[in-house]
């Protein structure tokens, strides 16, 4: 909507020069709370612009409102309007759930710097409050899926058996992508499941609950709320917290290539070496 | 240390009077080595003289490394004994213990060969011997003799000459080799066609053959057993399914893991255009749902890295994808056959069920498959 | 009763007295201690496979104390948490068991692993050094046609230690090792059933390959091992042209006391090293699979690094599946050419190499002298292909984890390894043996006019000439004379003794300034560069 008038482009264009990576995040925390009141502004002209309010006459939350000016900063191009999508560029937003929007701007794979075969996990664009509002708009505007509130593991103290049946579920319905260490994996033509170590919790539920790019969905039903904890507490307490006990380096749990790799590198090498030595003329 | 260039070459000299007791011990080795055609060249000391300063440093160091050795080996030891070691959960110390393990022993045995190889390489007289290889055949007598032993012995056994012993040898060693043979061969061999359950070749049969349920549809379950019904899976979501029958989700019917998928409604469309289309997988889709084999055509592993928005499904062992859309025919990779469509449909209390068997045979392709 | 005052000295020698009496020893075993081998780093790489195959004995013999090869399915209750209430087979529960129940075990396991992975990596490194050289030339055909049964043994005892600890990894090798059997045409369901006894997996498998890893196959490997080593005793080891080295003599080290302590301490370092490797590295996390289930797979699931090749192999064949319309039709699967003909002919055409080139180059007489691989330019540059065959080969084994760690396409991989496969192994032949009649011809120069020095020298006609420093003695004019080619390494860097000191130090930059003109009285001038003798002079 924004976008439609002289400032909205102009507010654009700034926001975009503003929010360059190598920015300071305090500085960019204030160039968007500028960008938002200028667009908030925006808003208002458009609310008073004839035609504009005939669609949606829903009330939105304080927050969403906040998240409905970021959007229509930052995702409307490829989004659309009322995140209707657009052809070829962007998917409809509407029964997609706050639970997506903040896997994919929580994670800084959204907004994409360009098309292409799959959208790359980077440093976020928005701060945490800024995704929540953002969540908060397309929740409103569409519906879907949502994070639950509280805890998104097991407390293993109390529910020992968690972990085990996490590990199962884990290698059922995960590691075909993901691999059986959470290194991640190759997928057809450039797609790939990425390494589940930088994970959080909120990433991990959020990303089966809705699945995002190529993931399957696991929704609620096939994947129980608590199963999905269980698998959680398996990936953060297991895989990613767990010092692997065989050695000082777990060569990144890529399977036999590394340890080939190393075989050669170290193995074969330091031996040469010492054949050399040992050959050599004293 | 004997300083001793060896200046005498030749071997025509008369060999040494051992009995000689002004013979040095070394003397007697030379003499032992050229008898073995061994000429010692070079055996001198790397030292200028006994008990040089040299000498004393390279003794010190390697003394240090067989020192050290002990003080690792010591290490190890305190190590395995009292470092915790059962496994716990976490960044914990008994993570370290088979890096300390490896790292000490490794260090002690790198130090006591460290140790020996300086031993040889700086202590030892630097030596050059040659040796004569005996690359001279033997005589043609010898091979003479050799030969005519051998044809002697056979010209004994008159073989030749005793057709009816040839004979008899013969038929009587052949079967009593064909019964060493026999307990080996005929107790692997197995054939493969030999029906075990069901009716049919265990080949060219899974565990959703409503046979193996009293006739009734097999339904499709969880690991756990439970039924699924079609609401349990959202829309672009794939669940691995087994045949609802005891042991129906265990290695006994390591054929039967199905992978039900739900598609979007667009894809839905073609994937069931694309199935009514072909005669084996008509009606085999049931509303947006597809159950296709999970193992692949190809070598047999499961064929489950589904991408719902291509569609594709790819095996992680070689690669092959298939198009789910299109009867999950093999787009790339070597698997050159489709993955067999389950056809289901849905019971009367509302769970999904095997309409009848898979209608192509299951995993990778051999000679006989139909 | 007096005693008789024991003579402690002279035990050793009534000893040997009594022994040889008996044994009659003390002549064969003269010859024993007497034997003469040459020495070169290259020949030690042999070596390394013996010393990590002796620590594969050592450490399995540990292993098999601990380990069930039943395939009972049992529910594990060990120190593991994740696993606990997990039903698996005996086989992987025991094998948790002495990983995380038996103290030390872990490292027993890692330490046996890195040894197999060890003892694979040494013996192709140990088979290039022989091919190369041309040490496989007469006499030594069939030690060589061993080495490549040794190969192969040590394929087969490697593909089944993988897959007996029946985790999720090793399953799916099982799986892919029946669907190989398969796709042999007519026996193949004959064959996968009486070897898995049934259907796959059924019951027996684990218990199979365990006699074949524990007895049959280490049993072969040490059997072939004596053969090889003592066919090295019987033909003596080759050795290097260099002074004194002839085809029918052998320059080196006797075995005592020197050379035999040199093995002892290498000995120690391979196991040393293999130590280390267990420590620092951890491999095949088994824990992390979980049991073994049809259903379930992870990504990136590879053999090791020695079956690979053939991996990549099957990765790489297109999807030629070959029909045949008789009666009800019979296939033969795309499977069946790389995993089957393929590894077959890998493996047993090479061991015919020897005799290959023997009849080619019409070459029928014993070889004890090495050859520099660019004395051989075809066989060097055989060498090459096979060798880039080999490796691409086994980087498509491994083309999921580098397309994904490296963000490229996984397709685009496969298409690499395709192309590359039929492209760059004729590519690497011809490189090789232009490099290698390069390198040749440079030899011959040197030897013809002796070594660059890089001083360039202006003739009094204005004509530049470089300085060559002569090898041998020169003619009446200074001109060296040309030397004959002794199959072994050839100066090329000039000698310094009496040359002249570069007019500037530093590679890149100089370190300091040419000197001009005197600083200071006290600093005498430079004394003018025509002033010094030069070393020689050029053509």
């Amino acid at each position: 909507m924004t976008s439609d008038t002289p400032a909205g482009r102009r507010l654009r264009v700034f926001n975009r020069r503003r929010s360059a990576p190598s920015r300071a995040r305090r500085r960019f925390g204030a160039a968007v709370r500028m960008v938002a009141a200028l667009a908030l502004a925006g808003g208002v002209y458009t609310a008073f612009a004839p035609g504009a309010l005939a669609e949606d006459n829903r009330p939105l939350s304080a927050a969403a409102q906040e998240g409905k000016a970021l959007f229509d900063n930052s995702c409307i191009s490829c989004h659309g309007r009322n995140a209707e999508g657009v052809e070829g560029r962007g998917p409809t937003l509407i029964g997609v759930g706050s639970a997506s929007v903040e896997f994919q701007v929580g994670t800084g794979r959204m907004p994409m710097t360009r098309q292409e075969a799959q959208a790359e996990r980077k440093t976020p664009q928005f701060n945490q409050d800024q995704v929540k509002q953002l969540g908060q708009y397309v929740q409103e505007i569409g519906g879907g899926p949502q994070l639950p509130s509280g805890s998104l593991t097991e407390d293993l103290k109390q529910n020992p058996e968690a972990l085990a049946r996490g590990g199962e579920l884990f290698r059922i319905n995960c590691t075909s992508c993901h691999s059986f260490g959470g290194a991640g994996g190759a997928l057809s033509s450039g797609k790939y499941a990425p390494s589940l170590h930088g994970a959080t919790e909120q990433e991990i539920y959020a990303a089966m609950l809705t699945g995002p790019q190529n993931m399957p969905v696991f929704g609620d039903n096939e994947i129980t709320p608590e199963q999905k904890r269980e698998i959680i507490t398996y990936v953060t307490q297991q895989l990613q917290q767990d010092k692997d006990p065989g050695g000082l380096f777990n060569l990144g749990r890529y399977g036999p290539v590394t340890e080939g790799l190393a075989i050669f590198l170290v193995g074969i090498t330091l031996l040469v070496f010492a054949a050399l030595w040992i050959a050599g003329k004293s | 240390m004997t300083v001793t260039k060896d200046d005498q070459h030749g071997s025509g000299r008369k060999p040494v009077d051992l009995s000689d007791p002004r013979l040095s011990r070394f003397e007697i080795v030379k003499e032992g080595a050229r008898r073995d055609d061994i000429e010692i060249v070079t055996y001198e000391s790397q030292f200028a003289g006994p008990n040089t300063k040299a000498e004393k440093r390279v003794e010190r160091a390697i003394a240090l490394l067989f020192l050290l050795a002990g003080l690792l080996g010591l290490v190890f030891l305190v190590a395995y004994i009292w470092w915790p070691w059962e496994f716990e959960l976490g960044h914990t110390n008994s993570d370290y213990y088979t890096p300390i393990l490896g790292i000490s022993l490794g260090l002690a045995l790198l130090a006591v060969g460290f140790g020996i190889l300086s031993w040889a390489k700086k202590l030892l007289p630097h030596e050059v011997s040659i040796q004569d290889r005996h690359e001279a055949m033997s005589t043609d007598e010898d091979r003479q003799i050799t030969g005519q032993t051998a044809l002697f012995m056979v010209d004994e056994l008159g073989v030749q000459r005793r057709p009816l012993l040839r004979g008899a040898v013969l038929l009587g060693l052949a079967p009593l080799g064909l019964v060493a043979a026999a307990p080996l061969v005929g107790g692997l061999i197995k054939s493969p066609h030999k029906p075990d359950r069901g009716e049919k070749s265990p080949m060219f049969n899974t565990g959703f053959n409503a046979d193996l349920n009293e006739g009734k549809p097999v339904r499709l379950t969880r690991e756990d057993g439970t039924g699924v019904r079609p609401e349990d899976v959202s829309v672009g979501g794939q669940i691995t399914v087994f045949p609802g029958i005891p042991g129906g989700a265990t290695n006994e019917f390591a054929d039967s893991p199905t992978l039900l998928i739900h598609l979007r409604a667009g894809d839905a469309e073609v994937a069931r255009k694309a199935a009514e289309s072909d005669e084996r997988n008509k009606g085999a889709m049931w509303g947006n749902y597809v159950a296709f084999s999970k193992i692949c055509t190809h070598a047999g592993c499961p064929a489950s890295l589904y991408e719902q928005q291509t569609n594709r499904l790819l095996c992680p062992c070689h690669q092959s994808q298939f198009l789910i859309t299109e009867n999950a025919r093999p787009i790339f990779g070597p698997a050159s056959r489709r993955l067999p469509m389950l056809p289901i449909t849905v019971d009367a209390e509302g769970f999904l069920v095997a309409a009848s068997d898979y209608r192509e045979t299951i995993g990778p392709d051999f000679w006989e498959r139909p | 009763m007096k005693r008789r005052k024991f003579d402690l000295a002279s035990v050793p020698g009534k000893t040997a007295k009594g022994v040889d009496e008996r044994l009659q020893v003390a002549t064969p075993l003269r010859g024993l201690l007497n034997k003469v081998f040459p020495d070169h780093w290259s020949f030690l790489l042999g070596e390394i496979a013996l010393f990590s195959f002796i620590v594969l004995l050592l450490s399995g013999v540990f292993l098999t104390l601990f380990f069930d090869p039943s395939m009972k399915e049992v529910a594990y209750e060990g120190a593991y948490p994740a696993l606990r209430g997990t039903e698996m087979s005996a086989a992987y529960e025991s094998s948790l068991r002495l990983s995380f129940e038996v103290r030390g075990g872990l490292f027993m396991r890692q330490m046996h692993h890195w040894a197999a992975l060890l003892f694979m990596a040494s013996i192709v490194v140990h088979m290039a050094r022989v091919f190369f050289t041309g040490a496989f030339r007469k006499p030594r055909e069939a030690n060589w046609a061993i080495g490549i049964a040794l190969f192969l043994l040590g394929f087969l005892a490697g593909f089944t230690g993988y897959s007996l600890p029946d985790d999720g990894l090793s399953g799916t090798g099982l799986r892919i090792a029946s669907a190989i059997m398969l796709s042999i045409p007519v026996v193949g369901t004959w064959l996968s059933a009486s070897i898995f006894g049934g259907e796959f997996p059924g019951e027996l498998i684990i218990g199979r390959f365990y006699i074949a890893h524990v007895l049959l196959i280490p049993g072969g490997l040490l059997a072939l091992i004596s053969v090889h080593l003592g066919l090295v005793f019987k033909q003596k080891h080759t050795q290097w042209p260099g002074p004194g080295r002839t085809n029918s003599n052998v320059v080196g080290e006797r075995m005592f006391p020197r050379y035999a302590l040199k093995q002892g301490g290498f000995f120690m370092t391979v196991f040393g090293v293999i130590c280390l490797l267990a420590g620092l590295f951890q491999i095949n996390p088994i824990w992390l699979f979980g049991p073994y289930r049809a259903s379930e797979v992870s990504s990136a699931s590879q053999p090791d690094w020695y079956v690979m090749f053939m991996d990549g192999l099957v990765r790489l064949m297109p999807a030629w599946q070959i029909d045949i319309p008789i009666g009800d039709g019979y296939v033969i699967p795309p499977l069946f050419w790389p995993a089957v003909v393929g590894l077959g002919a890998l493996t047993t055409v090479p061991m015919f190499y020897p005799w290959i080139e023997a009849r080619r180059t019409k070459d029928y007489r014993s070889h004890h002298i090495l050859q520099r691989p660019r004395d051989a330019p075809e066989r060097t540059g055989l060498g090459a292909m096979a060798f880039t065959f080999f490796v691409i080969a086994t980087l498509s084994g491994g083309n999921d984890v580098i397309a994904d760690k490296f963000h490229i396409s996984l397709n685009a991989m496969t298409w690499a390894g395709r192309i590359g496969l039929v492209i760059l192994p004729p590519l690497a032949y011809y490189l090789a043996v232009r490099i290698c009649l390069g390198l040749q011809q440079h030899d011959r120069e040197v030897l013809a006019h002796g070594a660059e020095t890089g001083i360039i020298k202006r003739l009094p006609n204005g004509q530049f000439v470089e300085v060559h420093q002569p090898l041998g003695p020169v003619d009446d004019h200074g001109h060296p004379l040309p030397l004959d080619y002794a199959g072994w390494v050839v100066p090329k860097k000039m000698n310094r003794l009496g040359a002249l000191a570069p007019a500037v130090k530093g590679f890149f930059f100089p370190v300091e300034k040419p000197v001009e003109a005197p600083v200071s009285p006290a600093v005498p001038p430079v004394a003018g560069r025509d002033q010094r003798e030069e070393i020689t002079s050029g053509r």
